[in-house]
């Protein structure tokens, strides 16, 4: 259990350092989903195997190609030295990272969170379904979530559509 | 056993990694990838509270799966706007895109 904690926090947060710090885009999606599937293995960990499916379908499979397409669309020559991939405020940046994750690790740490033991989430298929839809005993405003989830994927394939769309003046310049 | 602290410090390490290179990459595309590993370290953080607290009756699982529906659609939108920006500047560097008109 331990082993494979440290094997799933190495992976996702040294291919997260990848996706920051690699030259190549292509090589930063790459990385992208490395530390998608160790995420998906801590889900896996923490008794939700019907969340680490989702994990590998939508982001390992649909997010890293729409990703992928999205730079063979962009492609243009790439930039051969470390610092032309990054902006002017790199060391700032850098600084207000480090200090919001030692921040958050600290906050994080040391709160009580009282009687805590792994295995009280809804592990079976069946439990998880009536936690989306707010049956049983689980709380309403899943129902509504849930709708409103299916409501903004319409909207946003049909804004996807629209934005994307090649308009005929465009084609013109 | 491994305690519920050392998930919530692997997800706040890997929000601040997402937020350095939000920070500090030029390529909005790069940009989209780290705003999606700091989504994933908050659904990683729900899913272990979700796991580990008696009280929360699961709830943060519910949450983590809107998280991901609410992604998608952001970086279906979100790459959508990219293309459309590269159109008209022939450029996906966030630093030369400072104007909003053509």
């Amino acid at each position: 259990m331990t082993v494979a904690f440290v094997v799933l926090a190495a992976l996702t947060l040294l291919a997260g350092l990848g996706v920051v710090l690699s030259r190549h885009v292509v090589h930063s999606a790459l990385f992208m989903a490395a530390s998608f599937l160790g995420v998906a293995g801590f889900f896996v960990m923490l008794n939700a195997p019907v969340l680490a499916g989702f994990q590998v379908l939508i982001y390992v499979g649909a997010v890293t190609v729409l990703v992928l397409f999205a730079i063979m669309f962009t492609q243009r020559p790439q930039a051969r030295s470390f610092r032309l991939i990054l902006q002017r405020q790199h060391v700032p940046g850098l600084l207000a990272a480090l200090g919001l994750g030692v921040f958050l690790a600290y906050v994080l740490a040391i709160q009580d969170w009282g009687e805590v033991s792994p295995g009280q989430g809804p592990r079976a298929v069946e439990d998880f379904g009536a936690l989306l839809l707010g049956a049983g005993e689980y709380p309403d405003v899943f129902a509504l979530l849930f709708q409103l989830g299916a409501v903004i994927l319409l909207i946003a394939t049909i804004a996807a559509i629209v934005i994307s769309r090649r308009r005929r003046e465009e084609d013109e310049l | 056993m491994i305690p519920l602290e050392a998930y919530l410090v692997v997800g706040a390490l890997l929000f601040a990694i997402g937020t350095y290179g939000a920070l500090v990459r030029r390529n909005a595309v790069v940009v989209f990838m780290c705003v999606e590993l700091m989504l994933n370290s908050v659904n990683l953080t729900l899913v272990s509270f979700a796991d580990y607290l008696p009280g929360a009756m699961g709830a943060g699982a519910g949450y983590a799966i809107l998280i991901i529906a609410v992604a998608a659609a952001e970086v279906a939108v979100g790459l959508a706007i990219v293309l459309a920006v590269f159109r008209a500047r022939r450029t996906v560097n966030v630093d030369e895109i400072n104007l909003m008109k053509r």
